[in-house]
């Protein structure tokens, strides 16, 4: 284990130095590559959301109304109130260090400020600062601040939680080790929120939340541009399998109303985990008579507010019930994506629910029901098909993906946020023989994040984003080397898209697949031509060797 | 002995120095924990940069060219070019070695070594040039790839590639 300290280790943490100042007199450095630019001020008006301007970080003047210090002190309370987490993980932690060596982006950048525990305590030295009573008496004695570990907030410290918080995946990581299960994502959120009332969003985040909020998904493609996306799914699909596959959309009294992120149907490689579930619904259609929909109003299951925002995220998500309820399907099937999953596990039920006009879903197929989604009403795709497979309602020809040794990353919010572990897994075996997990300390509860959620998957910040991927990269790599595992697969459409990037830099050999992607190789459509292709047009590895 | 000999008889030492003297670039707080002797997967950076000087060292005592040289180094420039380090800083490590060298080796030795070292320094750098390149070519392309080639696959958005640009030019 790595938490075992040997002696000789124990005896070289003993500092017999005066060490080389505090934290807090070390000054922030805004660092071109590790920052995301700023919002868009269009985006932050179009959502009505205060003090839209153009500015930029790396300015000394970030155009903050004049009673900025005010906002924030009222912002802290509001949300000290309100939220008795965020105040029960102001005062709880002791500093005892477990989740200093837990966070990617330390790991990978080496930045101490980087460390969970002292990303938290730049905003809790403020917290001590302005709400504490011992820090109030404290300060009153020389050397009382030190002590109490308090700073009152100024516009450098604004600007250190700014780059420091925009460094957070909000991934959880850190909160598997803490032992008193202080969740540091819940410290990031607040922060973005402050952050917002001040318009201090970055733009990564800002406009994706703009466009959603207009026109229903984050890229903000118009309905007629999402269904020519999927017409041309459509198309290949006939091209390599020889059958129709085209979608139903908005169809009243469907069965299951079917929502996946946008990146699915508009971003490579996601497009073929996209093709995955056109085929899957085709079979179901044909075999057991399943009606699916697809919508154009509900074109997005990604919710970029969650890092903006409680009301914004609840603003997003209210669409998913308003569009189940209007087309009266009997419940909602969710696709493969990340944080749209814990918005869904722990917020959506209290922040838009109770969905009562929903059934609790259950399978027509096998009669299994989703007690874990009986209150929600909305089950992910890859406990649906591996329900299925489970009860032998697939046909997959497995030699499909022959050419694929697999291995599978965690998406952070669907394991840590929601504890899907095992499904994916289970879907993966079952279309393919090659399968080897990472390191065990990289997966499942352990996972390390790609370095890229929670909106930080810009171009602009790429040096944060491959440092952040290291830990990740690592794993990655050494069963690449061991095993030949030249596929990674995900269940989350920012994995599909920051992973692939973070292949080409540290493990140039390995591409990124949906899980879906397989099950739409590897399934059987009744009335199919003999295929020659796999769904990337790259051919099967049996037509290969003849 | 020749020099490839001395190397290999110190090779322990001069791992153990230029490993700690790497760590040493790093900020206090973070060296403490990036030294420790812990799992691969929970130290990536220590546990890479100790293998990669290891496999160095190792190259060191054997015939080696200018390439084997760089791709042995790769894995801990490859880190140092996408963390807070000026280019300077990020290969400054490879000059420990002189400092452990002056240890080791007499006088006629000495400036045998530093020549070593000096061809260390410069695979390093040019390995950090390549992974810098290879950072901003993704960071120009990355958005490209993955969204517009999937609007080009479907024929939503039309692009005029080189040669109309070029024929448009002429026209």
């Amino acid at each position: 284990m790595s938490d075992e300290i040997k002696p000789d280790e124990l005896l070289d943490k003993i500092d017999y130095s005066t060490g080389g100042g505090s934290w807090m007199d070390t000054p922030v450095q805004i660092r071109p590559g590790m920052y995301c630019y700023a919002s868009n001020p269009k985006s932050v008006e179009t959502l009505g959301l205060p003090n839209a301007r153009a500015w930029n970080p790396l300015d000394d003047d970030w155009q903050l109304p004049d009673n900025w210090q005010e906002i924030i002190h009222q912002g802290l309370k509001e949300r000290l109130d309100r939220f008795r987490t965020f105040k029960v993980f102001m005062d709880i932690c002791v500093r005892c260090g477990a989740c200093a060596d837990k966070c990617h982006f330390f790991l990978g950048t080496g930045d101490p400020k980087n460390m969970p525990v002292l990303r938290a305590e730049l905003l809790r030295s403020v917290y001590r600062n302005d709400f504490t009573t011992a820090a109030k008496i404290l300060s009153k004695i020389p050397g009382g601040k030190k002590l109490s570990g308090s700073r009152p907030m100024t516009l450098e410290v604004l600007k250190e939680w700014w780059y420091y918080f925009f460094q957070c995946t909000e991934c959880r990581r850190c909160s598997v080790f803490c032992p008193y299960g202080i969740d540091t994502a819940e410290i990031t959120i607040m922060a973005r929120e402050i952050f917002n009332l001040l318009g201090l969003n970055i733009d990564w985040i800002a406009t994706p939340v703009s466009n959603c909020y207009q026109t229903g998904n984050h890229l903000g493609i118009q309905p007629h541009a999402f269904k020519d996306m999927l017409d041309f799914f459509v198309e290949d699909i006939e091209e390599i399998t020889g059958v129709n596959c085209a979608p139903q959309y908005q169809k009243k009294g469907a069965d299951i109303l079917f929502i996946t992120p946008s990146g699915d149907v508009f971003a490579d490689p996601g497009t073929y985990t996209c093709q995955g579930y056109l085929i899957l619904f085709k079979y179901l259609k044909e075999k057991y008579g399943l009606d699916v929909t697809w919508s154009t109003y509900a074109s997005e299951g990604g919710n970029f507010g969650f890092f903006t925002s409680h009301e914004t995220m609840k603003r997003l998500n209210a669409k998913m019930y308003a569009e189940a309820k209007r087309l009266g399907v009997k419940w909602i099937l969710g696709g493969e994506c990340g944080h749209m999953w814990r918005v869904i596990h722990q917020y959506m039920d209290t922040m838009n629910g109770p969905a009562d006009f929903l059934e609790v879903p259950k399978n027509p197929i096998t009669g299994t029901v989703f007690e874990n989604a009986k209150s929600t009403k909305m089950v992910h795709i890859t406990e649906f098909t591996a329900d299925l497979i489970k009860h032998g309602k697939l046909e997959l020809d497995k030699s499909r993906n022959a050419n694929r040794v697999m291995t599978f990353h965690d998406s952070c919010n669907p394991s840590r946020g929601m504890g899907l572990l095992d499904e994916p897994r289970y879907v993966i075996q079952n279309c393919c023989d090659n399968f080897f997990d990472m390191p065990e300390n990289t997966i499942r509860e352990q996972t390390f994040c790609c370095g890229s959620g929670a909106g930080l998957n810009a171009g602009e910040n790429i040096e944060l984003r491959m440092a952040g991927a290291l830990p990740r990269a690592t794993a990655l790599k050494y069963v690449h080397e061991k095993f030949g595992v030249n596929t990674l697969g995900t269940i989350c459409a920012i994995d599909r898209a920051a992973l692939t990037t973070l292949c080409e830099y540290w493990v140039p050999d390995v591409e990124v697949a949906g899980v879906h992607e397989l099950v739409g190789n590897a399934l059987i459509l009744p009335g199919e031509k003999e295929r020659e292709e796999d769904l990337r047009f790259e051919p099967l590895p049996d037509s290969e060797e003849e | 002995m020749d020099l490839k000999q001395i190397v290999k008889k110190n090779k322990k030492k001069i791992v153990d120095q230029w490993f700690k003297a790497t760590i040493e670039t790093y900020p206090a707080n973070t060296a403490k924990i990036l030294g420790k002797d812990s799992n691969k997967f929970d130290n990536p950076v220590g546990s890479t940069t100790r293998e990669t000087i290891e496999d160095v060292v190792d190259l060191l005592c054997r015939e080696f060219t200018a390439e084997s040289l760089e791709t042995t180094i790769d894995p801990i420039v490859r880190i140092r070019a996408v963390q807070a380090f000026t280019a300077a800083e990020a290969v400054s490590f490879v000059f420990a070695l002189k400092r452990i060298g002056e240890e080791l080796f007499d006088a006629d030795r000495i400036r045998e070594f530093d020549r070593l070292v000096d061809s260390i320094a410069l695979a390093a750098f040019n390995r950090y040039s390549k992974c810098k390149e290879e950072i901003y070519l993704l960071k120009a392309t990355e958005s490209k790839r993955r969204i517009h080639r999937a609007f080009e696959r479907a024929g939503l958005v039309a692009e005029l590639n080189e040669e109309d640009l070029l024929g448009s030019k002429k026209s």
